[in-house]
């Protein structure tokens, strides 16, 4: 056999992971975006583990401290190092958007996953209920709502995100169970008598998980973006620190002159939001069976 | 036809228009309506209602005193602050006991014009329009929120109210004895009483114009004041100048007035005239601060305002003493004023992790505690941070503002020493593994936790785990302020401002029996404080009750259960053009009766 003879082999013989993941690798745009998240992954892990960032509560110099060796990217209107609480909030950042993009993903799964599968029965429908209801409020006053409602807990915000998110991934799944759901491997697991929760979730579902990615990468944006706005809103982070708490505090000094935090916090944010979306993007196009070959 | 209609409209619509100007113009007697003077104040928050047993804010005691008349007030530019009075003839009769007072009433006042009078004409103020307005607090339809200021204090009104309220009962110690003669009679001597009897609440209202506008009495005020009420909603209160207003031309001398500290204000235009000086006071409510200075450098909106704490470094040169910068004197009036209150943190004593413990052993230490968290606050950095470093800070908590004020004081308490609480707390036995968790209840908001931030900085300065300082937020200061009032907080941070200038304002804030839901939100309970408070509470102002006064402001200092404290100061900017001095404090709503506004700049420049 050839070399051309066994590429074409190896082609025809990959999984759909394996041509997605190399047709990622020659996506350069989104290599970088790519290694940026994981740079940030990285400054969020040493904060867990306390490499970094451990004073990001003290009080650690004068009032509205200029830039030094000391303290690089000023004190705010206490005098507290901003850039350890940005890069505390890197953190915070990932735990929401962890917590919140695994959470939504999981539920939408699920729930899509039976609509899909019982699709046109009581079921169905009543999924389909659920998330039209979810959908006619405006998603900011229902997370604020849900946030405010629970205000007590630590995991409001995280609880509000995760119910209103799941609906985007519920509809895609169901959308795509629906399309598996009359395949030939689904009718060969119902011959052998698979019971239905078998199929779905053995069978059906794992063919999703493309998808199930790719939302799960848009979730983990928007509910770092949603915690920004939460926590700008009061309704956001309990303790401890995230950039929507940082630009929430910063009002006071920008009104003043003052724009160390607001800078600091909103750049930081860009570049995972961007590097996220980027990487987001990139993982959508390797990961559409239309396009990988 | 159809043309001929719209001309006739259009004329009918210019007449009308011509004579409702007119109509405002011949308020002022010669004003045209091209003359009318204007003078837009602004407010922080919309007073919610403008009757006066329902004041509650700042906003709502502004509008009920420029609205309605009390039997005293305030000197308009004396300080320290001085009773004058106000519908009162002189100042009252006071019996040998302490017991009775005997107020004579001017005569020939009247309420304003108002369709709720018969005819329309406002008529007579009278003695019985007292005994009326003091009776609604105690009516449970009024639902009064200042009947605390009488509870227990006049003969026979508690009765009145647990017997129906019915307001053709007599009250034995509430009585109109003639036409213009008031006589109050009390349950036990209480010299604050005529300093209540300025207060917003105490203002004299009509029994017809309740009755004619029931519930809707609250947003159609008909008073005696120097101005009436011609429009009102939530962002705009329209008033003009009420006719029937006639009073003694203003007296500068009589009002206090010094040449040296105010003369560069002009004003000696409003001595010997008779106010109000305007036709027109537009009053915005504004609730940021931004949104405020914003409308005031404008030029043409607001006239007054107060420097939002963010800007003081741009619009002063010096903070010590307060000067402004030549771009800003050269267009602004300015005036600083120190509020009559503070703001304090105080431990709610019936914790027993930092407050009163059973064991003699244990609750010495916690007072320890306590003193060493009172010497880690940094008050100059809290100063620096929200009040542009331009508060007050003095120990205790009988502020600068009334006259028991003792300059004398140790400074120690609000000194910061982060070494002395940890020699103390090392003393007392206190270390990380054994200190108890704090709780610091707030509202939401980024400034509210940043003063937790801040106070959880100080602690860990000294050697508090950070984990240990635990934030509880509410959702709002009304569920904040019921905990704090069924005593499920420990810790307090609050800003007192006081009823009068008179440190029994504050002191009873510490009084046993005021405990919770009362007052005494802190729950300290000291019987030798408590023996003082009773004893000073009928003694008129001397200088033995000023002794006894700084005796119970020490003993709080000494248990250490308070953080006290600082008095901030505001900054007022106005127009040149505006004649004026405006204050927060006691003054309050009355000074918008001597605002004038003239067509030229006022007054030498302030730096």
């Amino acid at each position: 056999m050839n070399a051309a003879a066994e590429a074409m082999q190896r082609r025809h013989g990959d999984s759909l992971w394996n041509k997605a993941w190399r047709k990622f690798r020659h996506d350069r745009v989104g290599v970088v975006a790519l290694l940026v998240v994981c740079a940030y992954a990285i400054v969020a892990l040493g904060v867990v583990l306390g490499w970094w960032a451990t004073g990001w509560a003290d009080i650690s110099g004068p009032k509205w401290a200029p830039l030094s060796s000391e303290h690089w990217l000023g004190t705010n209107i206490i005098g507290q190092d901003i850039f350890s609480r940005a890069v505390y909030s890197t953190r915070t950042a990932f735990e929401v958007g962890l917590i919140v993009a695994l959470g939504a993903t999981f539920i939408g799964a699920v729930l899509g996953a039976i609509a899909g599968f019982f699709s046109a029965t009581w079921i169905d429908e009543a999924v389909i209920w659920l998330m039209g209801v979810l959908d006619s409020v405006p998603f900011i006053l229902l997370v604020a709502a849900i946030a405010y409602s629970l205000q007590d807990s630590p995991w409001a915000m995280h609880i509000a995100m995760i119910a209103t998110f799941w609906i985007g991934t519920a509809r895609l799944v169901r959308g795509e169970v629906i399309k598996l759901k009359g395949q030939e491997f689904v009718e060969s697991a119902h011959a052998i008598g698979l019971g239905r929760m078998t199929i779905i979730f053995r069978h059906i579902l794992p063919n999703t998980f493309h998808v199930l990615l790719v939302q799960a990468t848009l979730s983990f944006v928007a509910a770092i973006k949603s915690e920004v706005i939460l926590s700008f809103l009061g309704l956001g982070v309990k303790d401890g620190m995230s950039w929507g708490l940082m630009i929430s505090e910063s009002t006071f000094e920008v009104l003043a002159g003052y724009f160390n935090n607001f800078i600091a916090a909103s750049v930081l944010m860009f570049g995972l939001v961007m590097a996220f979306n980027m990487f987001s993007d990139a993982l959508q196009d390797a990961l559409d069976p239309r396009t990988v070959k | 036809m159809t043309a001929l209609r719209t001309v006739k409209n259009i004329a009918l619509c210019f007449v009308a228009v011509s004579l409702t100007a007119a109509c405002e113009g011949n308020g002022n007697g010669s004003s045209t309506p091209t003359e009318v003077k204007t003078f837009h104040y602004s407010m922080r928050s919309s007073p919610g209602s403008l009757d006066p047993a329902r004041v509650s804010t700042v906003s709502a005691n502004v509008m009920v005193q420029t609205l309605y008349d009390s039997l005293y007030a305030y000197k308009y530019l004396q300080r320290p602050y001085e009773l004058k009075p106000r519908l009162a003839a002189a100042m009252p009769e006071i019996s040998d006991d302490g017991l009775t007072y005997t107020i004579r009433l001017k005569q020939g006042i009247r309420f304003a014009d108002n369709r709720a009078f018969s005819n329309g004409r406002g008529r007579e103020v009278v003695a019985e329009d007292f005994v009326y307005a003091l009776k609604r607090h105690f009516d449970p339809d009024s639902r009064s929120v200042a009947a605390w200021i009488w509870q227990g204090r006049i003969v026979g009104l508690d009765e009145w109210k647990r017997n129906g309220a019915d307001y053709d009962q007599p009250v034995k110690g509430l009585q109109a004895i003639d036409r213009y003669v008031l006589q109050i009679r009390l349950t036990r001597p209480y010299p604050q009483l005529v300093h209540n009897l300025a207060m917003g609440p105490s203002a004299a209202v009509p029994r017809e114009a309740v009755e004619f506008y029931g519930r809707e009495f609250s947003v159609n005020p008909v008073g005696s004041g120097p101005f009436r009420l011609i429009s009102y909603d939530a962002t705009e209160a329209v008033l003009v100048r009420n006719e029937n207003f006639q009073r003694e031309p203003v007296s500068l001398a009589e009002e206090g007035y010094d040449p040296i500290t105010q003369g560069q204000y002009g004003l000696e235009v409003i001595d010997g005239r008779r106010a109000p000086f305007i036709d027109r006071l537009e009053i915005s409510f504004i609730d940021e601060g931004s949104a405020r200075w914003s409308s005031f450098t404008k030029g043409n909106e607001v006239q007054m305002a107060g420097v939002p704490a963010e800007q003081v470094y741009r619009v002063l040169e010096s903070r010590d003493p307060v000067v402004l910068k030549p771009e800003y004197a050269r267009k602004y009036h300015m005036s600083t004023e120190k509020e009559a209150g503070f703001v304090y943190t105080a431990f709610n004593m019936d914790f027993p992790e930092t407050g009163y413990h059973p064991d003699p052993v244990r609750n010495e230490r916690n007072r320890a505690l306590r003193c060493a968290i009172m010497k880690a606050r940094d008050w100059n950095a809290r100063n620096d941070s929200w009040y542009g470093g331009l508060g007050e800070i003095f120990p205790g908590i009988i502020p600068s503002s009334v006259p028991e004020f003792d300059p004398e004081l140790s400074r120690e308490s609000v000194e910061y020493d982060p070494e002395g609480a940890r020699a103390l707390l090392a003393e007392y036995g206190w270390n990380a593994g054994n200190l108890p968790e704090l709780v610091y209840s707030s509202q939401p908001g980024p400034t509210s936790r940043l003063f937790f931030e801040q106070f959880r900085g100080w602690l860990t300065n000294i050697g508090y785990p950070k984990e240990k300082i635990i934030l509880k937020t509410y959702a709002t200061f009304a569920d904040l302020s019921k905990a704090w009032h069924n005593s499920e907080e420990q810790l307090l941070s609050l800003g007192w401002l006081l009823d009068y200038p008179d440190a029994e304002s504050s002191l009873q804030l510490f009084y046993g029996p005021n405990r919770s839901p009362g007052s005494n939100s802190s729950n300290y309970s000291n019987p030798e404080y408590d023996r003082l408070y009773e004893a000073t509470s009928v003694m008129q102002p001397s200088a033995e009750r000023t002794a006894l006064y700084r005796q119970m402001n020490r003993m709080v200092i000494d248990d250490c259960v308070v953080i006290s404290g600082l008095s901030r100061v505001g900054i007022a900017l106005w127009h040149k053009n505006v004649v004026a001095l405006p204050d927060n404090n006691f003054v309050g709503g009355q000074f918008l009766q001597y605002v004038d506004v003239l067509d030229k700049a006022v007054g030498s420049a302030v730096r």
